[in-house]
């Protein structure tokens, strides 16, 4: 069901009421569902006068948000090693011919 | 919108010595990916291998430090990298003149698909090696 009311959703944004005249389930139900669905952060609400309408949350995103953490925490590592190689830079003048040898 | 990683490293290093890190494919592959192939040259050819995984990509712009009275000027190596399957990005390493050393500042951008439209080719269609890409994506 909770997939049924997101692609119905995602075709267009609607209030429980909507979705509870299209779906066979009652109102009170398809509201268990939306919080549900919400606090997972799959749908996001808009209030729009008296009425909570409930849309998608676009994919993008969160594909955002995972490619900075991951590239990030890429960087992070990366610079922890150039750090590293620039403190044995005293010892060693030329790391490469160390590395190559 | 762009997605944008920002990260700062200050070393006790010169940004003239420094810049051999960012050049040298050996000093690379100590730090930056597990093998690096660069062509030092603007649209020059870049390829890399990154946790198994090879990125391609073409260097945009290769600009030494470059020492003097004052600060000195900062340095720069700006290249795309892509691995299969995923959206390019674009990595900016900068060498800026600090006291006592160096300030490293990278930005790594992934442009939303509109810059598809001047060039830079979508996964899977084409390649980047064939440097299909038009000077605007290299004025930005």
């Amino acid at each position: 069901m909770r997939r049924r009311l997101l692609s119905e959703i995602a075709s267009h944004p609607a209030t429980a009421t909507e979705l509870a005249n299209d779906l066979p389930i009652t109102r009170q139900a398809v509201s268990k569902h939306l919080t549900c669905l919400a606090r997972a952060g799959l749908l996001a609400r808009e209030r729009t006068g008296r009425d909570v309408r409930y849309r998608v949350t676009p994919a993008p995103l969160s594909d955002a948000m995972s490619w900075m953490a991951q590239v990030g925490a890429e960087w992070d590592d990366r610079l922890a090693r150039l750090a590293g190689a620039v403190d044995s830079l005293d010892d060693r003048p030329d790391p490469s011919a160390s590395a190559s040898a | 919108m762009t997605e944008l990683i920002e990260r700062e490293l200050e070393v006790p290093c010169q940004p003239e010595h420094l810049w051999r890190a960012l050049t040298d494919p050996r000093w690379l592959e100590s730090w930056l990916a597990d093998a690096v192939d660069l062509e030092l040259r603007p649209g020059g050819d870049a390829h890399f291998v990154v946790d198994g995984q090879t990125r391609d990509g073409w260097v945009e712009e290769v600009r030494p430090p470059v020492p003097g009275d004052g600060p000195g000027e900062t340095g720069c190596l700006t290249f795309w990298w892509q691995a299969q399957d995923a959206s390019p990005s674009r990595v900016c390493i900068e060498l800026i003149p600090a006291e006592g050393g160096t300030r490293i500042r990278v930005v790594e951008a992934r442009p939303l698909d509109v810059l598809d439209l001047v060039g830079l080719p979508l996964p899977g269609q084409g390649h980047v090696g064939q440097h299909r890409f038009g000077p605007a994506l290299v004025a930005g």
